[in-house]
């Protein structure tokens, strides 16, 4: 077995948790049972790490059984990268078929004839979504492992989730394999990027709480009906108020819990608005400003600003479009005719 | 001399009248609040008659029955509710409600296969300036925006319609690979090949033919999006099969063309169970 390998796997094993190496070793599926069965899943993870070498040794591995027990970590693990959103264009009316061998097949032969140096391997899960890791080499040198690029994309959907590496100069050839391997025309990155995979999928597939008002006979929350408490001297003085904050947050976020994001960016292009004698800008130039909101979970701790008091509800739509422009990253300038105000660009 | 002392007269007249004003009008304001009091005043013994009524009428029918030819206001109230929720339950039934919003329209199609209930799509739509889609929960490969482009502006009925029919055919498809992957797991050999759209399955099964086991591979298409049934099937075994099996191949891919998956499956099993 080449000694690359052997250490490619050996700091795959470091990096899962300890608990956590049986199962994923067993979601391999590379060594058998038995083999399992002779290491001692609770010493230190660089004994693990050696052990589960030595047997890949004995079943003589190759690059690309490493690569797959690397897309399975990423799989389970996969808040540990940056997803960034890229959505493709179509012009033709067709139905597609997707078939997957035959995507498979493009994909690997556009990148191959561009690239002789590339590892490629494809997992596809069941929810349809199909992991391909990509690590890169150059003309003269062997991929590096390390520096691995990852796609997830879908079936018959114009989206891929793209967690590219530190190398950005292939991310063109990337697309443009993309594009092609999924009979698609044309590609551009979205303003949308997280480290949480799914949040993502959720944005983009629609699939987060959206309130839609339907008369779809779900059980009728009891939301107004606080428990009171057993003194009648004591009452709720703002309670309208607080009902109204309720509503109009139950409006605009939904009933289930947000998409996880973890910064909203907006990039000022507007004019700064001063009383004329402060002169601050003599030239009628835009001040350019940054504003981020950074959080562990942006939606939510928006969805409890109202609520807590922190702020006004309703919110300001920048931030609540959120989810539904399906970006976080905004660039907000002067908005050009009678109105005064800001305009968000597309 | 003689003009001072007329301003001075001029002056004083002035301020009495303005004085006899002042008090005409707070005389004014007094019979207005007056009137207001006695208005409230009134206002008060009636609720106050009710209240005392409402109470004499609950404490004299404690533990009696109720009238029935008046029923309570209660009683109204349940009613309305059950006959309302019956209503919203029929409309959920048929498959496709609307609602109006401030907006516009609120609509929600069902889905359904053969008596069981699958997820439910909304979609938010807006009527001024022009008939569009604010936002949706439908699927990214339901084609949406072309049969929106086709029928949004001009037929709504139409447009739902044909919506209708392509999410009920997807969710029927993925319902009958669901189930064949759920319950048929044992007569399948490796994993099935599917997309998001559930229009072609591909994957290979056991054939048991007098004791020994052949493979076949099936490849399911479905051309017609708002269709369940697969427009194309292509069955084959593996090479060096007995010819006989040909025939079998033939009568089965017969039977996808014109039975649920997860049907055709059972009808195999239970013919291997027959001949057993």
């Amino acid at each position: 077995m080449d000694e690359t390998v052997a250490e490619y796997i050996r700091r795959t094993i470091l990096k899962i948790p300890r608990d956590e190496i049986k199962t994923m070793l067993q979601k391999w599926g590379f060594l058998s049972e038995a083999q399992l069965q002779t290491i001692n899943f609770h010493q230190i993870k660089d004994n693990i790490s050696q052990e589960v070498v030595q047997l890949c040794e004995e079943n003589s591995a190759d690059i690309k059984q490493a690569a797959v027990l690397d897309i399975i970590y990423n799989h389970i693990y996969p808040n540990k990268r940056v997803w960034g959103v890229y959505q493709m264009k179509k012009t033709g009316e067709e139905t597609e078929f997707f078939d997957l061998t035959d995507f498979k097949k493009k994909f690997k032969r556009l990148l191959r004839s561009a690239l002789k140096n590339v590892t490629i391997n494809f997992r596809e899960y069941e929810d349809n979504a199909i992991w391909i890791r990509i690590a890169w080499g150059t003309p003269y040198r062997k991929p590096n492992q390390y520096k691995t690029s990852y796609v997830v994309y879908h079936s018959q959907t114009p989206y891929a989730f793209i967690s590219a590496s530190v190398l950005k100069s292939n991310l063109p050839l990337l697309c443009q394999a993309l594009v092609v391997a999924s009979s698609y025309h044309d590609i551009r990155e979205m303003e949308l990027r997280s480290h949480s995979l799914n949040s993502l999928k959720d944005i983009v597939f629609k699939r987060y709480s959206q309130n839609f008002q339907t008369y779809c006979p779900r059980p009728l929350q009891e939301r107004n009906v606080a428990p009171e408490s057993a003194d009648s001297r004591i009452i709720q003085e703002n309670r309208n108020e607080k009902e109204r904050i309720q509503r109009l947050n139950q409006e605009v976020f939904g009933d289930g819990p947000q998409p996880k994001l973890e910064f909203a960016q907006y990039k000022l292009e507007t004019m700064f608005k001063s009383d004329p004698k402060m002169e601050v800008l003599d030239r009628k130039e835009p001040f350019r400003c940054l504003v981020k909101f950074s959080s562990p979970h942006l939606l939510e701790s928006l969805k409890s600003l109202a609520p807590a008091g922190m702020a006004d509800a309703p919110l300001s739509p920048l931030l609540t479009c959120i989810p539904q422009k399906a970006r976080n990253y905004f660039k907000i300038r002067e908005k050009k005719g009678f109105f005064p105000g800001s305009f968000v660009s597309p | 001399g003689v003009l001072t002392h007329l301003e001075m007269l001029e002056a004083r007249a002035y301020e009495a009248a303005v004085k006899q004003e002042e008090t005409e009008q707070q005389g004014e304001k007094l019979a207005r609040l007056k009137e207001r009091a006695r208005e409230l005043r009134r206002q008060r013994d009636e609720l106050r008659a009710k209240v005392e009524l409402q109470q004499k009428g609950q404490g004299g029918k404690e533990g009696a029955l109720s009238d029935p030819a008046q029923p309570s206001a209660r009683a109204v109230l349940e009613w309305k509710i059950k006959s309302l929720k019956a209503m919203l339950q029929m409309f959920y039934l048929t498959g496709i409600s609307g609602k109006l919003t401030k907006r516009g329209v609120c609509f929600c199609v069902s889905t359904a296969y053969e008596g069981t209930y699958l997820d439910s799509y909304h979609l938010d739509l807006l009527t001024q300036p022009e008939v569009q889609i604010y936002r949706h929960s439908v699927p990214t490969f339901i084609p949406l925006e072309q049969v929106a482009k086709k029928y949004l502006q001009t037929d709504i009925r139409r447009f739902l319609s044909v919506l209708s029919d392509h999410l009920n055919a997807y969710a029927g498809r993925r319902y009958q690979a669901d189930q064949l992957q759920e319950h048929f797991s044992d007569q399948l050999e490796g994993t099935l090949q599917r997309n998001s759209l559930c229009n072609l399955l591909v994957f290979n099964y056991h054939v048991s033919n007098q004791s020994e086991t052949f493979l076949f591979n099936v490849r399911l298409l479905y051309g017609d999006l708002c269709c369940c049934l697969p427009t194309e099937v292509t069955v084959s075994c593996t090479p060096g099969a007995p010819a006989c099996l040909a025939a079998t191949a033939a009568a089965h891919s017969d039977l996808f063309r014109r039975t649920a998956l997860h049907k055709a499956f059972r009808s195999f099993r239970r013919a291997e169970e027959n001949v057993d």
